[in-house]
């Protein structure tokens, strides 16, 4: 009984913590600009189908499979930022989001026109697995789970020991301002979408390595769980995101142990709902970004 | 050294800024006065590039720099500070200071790594002079939010000199203060004049400031130039005494000024 429990927390665990890569991608796009972006999930989509191009017709090794991910969803993200964000950044958030959305139909459309079979194999990982005692780890789980606290140590460096973090966080908190003091706001976003692009990278390779298949339908499935990750921790915070992601990935490996899986999107999705009635802001709610936005209007 | 040639801004059929023609010489310290809404805020605002210009020029050290978008006006070397305190109030007064050196000419100039990694020794230490400069070493570690009123004045205006700037905007940066704190003001402007040889364009309510500290002023009203002169021919000038009279000096928002 027991056992079972520490399992499915386990596989919960290594699970999200790929939700929590997508997650923090989502947030930092987010956090820095206010906006959603919809096309997150897609341009993952498509940065995998780059991969499993180099894959099925060149029989490309595991380096160039995940690097030509990771530039597939750069370029693909890169894009999204250009015509959804940059193109129309004095326009309402709302537009943004829209037309973050007709991408992304756009991006699945040219996937399925390009790859007619819908399925395609994706090489795997990492053939291994380790058996502490009862329990059962999957080597491609731990791989994920070690990418995912490298990702998250190397972006708090990023965001809190440099300087370019300190201008990224400069203009989410005040653009006008850090236009002002000389920085490109247009230029840092620019990048901070390509480095969210290059975090879900990693998490599209890992999840679809796991899976070793690959379908257009990723897109929307990577969509939902960013989003779903992001909201239960938090919008914008990344601790936050990480946390939500892990959340998500505990609740369904024990919701598919014990309800069995067909309620295992159910019961994420209740629980999402619970905490947009209860806790609206999330795990690690962002008080202080509120009262100084309640602040900056007073003045 | 920064020439405004026909200046004007319309909001619909507001003409907040109206036809302005100002020069500012090089080692100037320039006074911009005028009633509320009389289009000063404005005049900042189309120098920095916060807005398109409706008609008109400015140019900055005979380079036309109409419509430069603010990072690049910053990076010719014009600064601002602002009529409401804009500080990244969750930031440090440290990271205020060294974010900002973003700025500076030798810094933008500077591979990729010292600019945006971590920095420079030599960098480091001009914050902290930046720091002494304006009595916040020992808050270095504060959230700017958390700073007195003052004190985030006194911020605003390191933050905008971190960028080394050669003219300085100010937007009413005595708004707010006490008979002594605007005496500060007034050495710490002189100070930086002189000593540092910073040009200053100074947007000013309070009288004692600017009749005591500028070289020249230029007075608008709806928009436009009603005068030019010494701080002496201005107080004695007719057009200016009107547009004043009956007026209160009350403070806030002007009616043009989006900032």
């Amino acid at each position: 009984m027991i056992v079972d429990f520490v399992q499915n927390t386990l596989d919960g665990i290594f699970v999200g913590s790929s939700y929590s890569l997508l997650a923090i991608g989502f947030t930092l796009i987010f956090g820095v600009m206010r906006r959603l972006n919809l096309s997150y999930g897609p341009s993952i989509m498509l940065g995998t189908f780059a991969g499993t191009l180099l894959f099925v017709e060149f029989e490309a090794g595991l380096l160039a499979v995940a690097a030509a991910t990771l530039a597939g969803a750069v370029l693909a993200g890169v894009y999204v930022e250009r015509v959804c964000f940059w193109a129309i950044r004095r326009g309402a958030a709302l537009a943004s989001m829209v037309s973050s959305f007709a991408i992304w139909m756009q991006l699945e459309e040219i996937v399925t026109v390009v790859f007619p079979d819908r399925t395609y194999p994706f090489p795997p990982l990492a053939d291994f697995a380790l058996e502490p005692g009862p329990f059962f780890v999957r080597g491609d789980h731990l791989v994920m789970f070690a990418c995912a606290a490298a990702i998250t140590v190397l972006l708090h460096l990023l965001l809190y020991r440099t300087r370019f973090g300190l201008a990224l966080r400069a203009v989410s908190r005040n653009p006008a301002a850090a236009a002002f003091v000389g920085i490109n706001t247009g230029l840092v976003l620019f990048s901070a979408f390509a480095l969210a692009s290059a975090i879900g990278g990693v998490a599209g390779y890992l999840i679809a390595a796991a899976d070793q298949q690959i379908t257009p339908f990723f897109g929307l499935w990577a969509t939902f769980k960013g989003l779903i990750a992001m909201t239960l921790g938090g919008m914008g915070s990344i601790p936050g995101a990480i946390a939500g992601g892990l959340l998500l990935g505990i609740i369904e490996a024990h919701s598919g142990w014990y309800l069995g899986t067909e309620y295992r999107d159910l019961s994420a999705y209740a629980v999402l709902f619970a905490f947009l009635v209860f806790r609206p802001g999330g795990l690690f709610a962002q008080r202080q970004t509120l009262r100084s936005q309640l602040a900056a209007r007073r003045v | 050294m920064l020439e405004l040639r026909g200046l004007s801004k319309h909001f619909g059929g507001v003409r907040a800024v109206d036809g302005l023609d100002v020069t500012v010489e090089r080692g100037q310290i320039f006074g911009l006065i005028g009633p509320n809404g009389s289009g000063k805020s404005t005049t900042v605002n189309l120098v920095c590039g916060v807005f398109p210009v409706t008609a008109g020029s400015v140019s900055f050290e005979g380079a036309e720099i109409t419509n430069s978008p603010p990072h690049v006006a910053l990076g010719n070397g014009i600064a601002r500070t602002f009529q409401n305190i804009r500080l990244f109030s969750e930031l440090t007064v440290w990271q205020n200071l060294w974010v900002a050196q973003n700025g500076q000419e030798s810094v933008r100039s500077q591979g990729f790594f010292s600019r945006w990694l971590s920095g420079n020794r030599g960098q480091r230490a001009s914050v902290e002079e930046q720091l002494e400069f304006s009595g916040l070493a020992d808050k270095r570690d504060e959230p700017a939010g958390s700073l007195a009123f003052g004190e985030q004045r006194r911020l605003e205006l390191a933050r905008a000199l971190a960028a080394r700037p050669k003219l300085l905007l100010l937007d009413e940066p005595a708004a707010g203060m006490n008979l002594e704190e605007v005496k500060q003001l007034d050495e710490r402007l002189r100070w930086l004049n002189e000593q540092q040889g910073i040009t200053i364009l100074l947007v000013e309510h309070v009288m004692e400031l600017v009749m005591g500290v500028t070289h020249r002023i230029a007075a608008l009203n709806f928009g436009r130039k009603i005068a030019e002169g010494s701080p002496a021919e201005i107080q004695q000038n007719q057009a200016v005494q009107e547009a004043y009279l009956g007026r209160s000096e009350e403070e806030g928002d002007e009616g043009g000024g989006s900032s």
